[in-house]
């Protein structure tokens, strides 16, 4: 199963503050214990939501608002995607993190394709693959 | 530049545990995903479970504490999310406004931050990070051949 840990945005990622050396090695650690697990699938962050834009979808219309959010309570900054047995395992991982005071993570299950079942026909499957195994060449090359 | 596409579906925050998009929706976001890859642009995509099915860690003064899903005081969640590759923050709107989304539904444009965004001394700090990356990735490659 794979899961997609977001971390939340805060007063200092949206203010565009960089982590300090030390939550930068301490996390480099955790990074390092999830890849030799075999957990880490990737890893990325957001620049804050000021660089960003909406597009809200109304009425056949689209409305392109510019960031920041200031209303918006569940910013995201980063995530993480893992891959592991469970969701139990994926909060235990998420436990050890190094997250100081305040952090708030939340923890999300990928659908894979056999979670659609019928509905997801073999037509819309081999579409996948094949955008699946584009996308990594392309990543490769 | 890299941006993501944030998918925040409309009322998702309440959705039940095993809920799964229609075939029709399914059918039209995969010929806009394919549009994507045409174009060279797509790097990644995933769906979410709705997050009755997730959980929430929170580390109020270091310490974890878990709180399973759904989170009623959300007033709108991830669904899901688009990986581009594009020239400009312009671009990357540009494709979002041609998702096939529905009404009320708003898609969130980020810029990824990438190694080189990094003053001098966050690099050093950081400085395995491309490597654990692109050994994720490889990791990431050997599932999609075990997959197909």
């Amino acid at each position: 199963m794979r899961f997609m840990i977001i971390v939340k945005a805060d007063k200092n990622s949206e203010a565009g503050a960089l982590p300090d050396e030390k939550i930068l090695t301490e996390m480099g650690k955790f990074n390092e214990e999830l890849v030799k697990a075999g957990v880490m699938l990737a890893a990325e962050g957001l620049h804050p939501s000021s660089k960003g834009a909406r597009v809200k979808f109304s009425e056949g219309k689209q409305t392109v608002t510019d960031g920041p959010f200031t209303e918006a309570k569940e910013l995201i900054a980063g995530f993480w995607l893992w891959r592991v047995k469970s969701k139990e395992e994926a909060i235990e991982w998420l436990k050890r993190a190094p997250f100081g005071g305040g952090a708030e993570v939340e923890v999300r299950q990928v659908f894979e394709a056999d979670d659609f079942g019928a509905e997801f026909t073999p037509e819309l499957r081999e579409q996948e693959e094949r955008l699946r195994a584009q996308m990594e060449q392309q990543k490769t090359s | 530049m890299r941006f993501m596409m944030l998918m925040l579906p409309v009322g998702y925050e309440k959705a039940a545990p095993g809920a799964m998009p229609d075939a029709g929706a399914v059918s039209a976001m995969m010929k806009y995903n394919e549009s994507l890859q045409k174009a060279g642009v797509l790097l990644a995509l995933d769906g979410l479970h709705p997050p009755s099915m997730g959980a929430r860690v929170s580390f109020s003064g270091g310490r974890p504490k878990v709180t399973d899903g759904p989170f009623t005081e959300a007033k709108e969640v991830l669904g899901g999310y688009w990986m581009i590759q594009v020239k400009s923050k312009e671009e990357a709107v540009e494709w979002a406004s041609r998702c096939p989304a529905s009404d009320n539904e708003v898609i969130e444009v980020r810029q990824v931050q990438e190694f080189s965004d990094f003053p001098a001394d966050v690099k050093a700090a950081a400085a395995g990070f491309p490597d654990l990356q692109s050994g994720s990735r490889r990791g990431r490659s050997d599932l999609v051949h075990r997959h197909g």
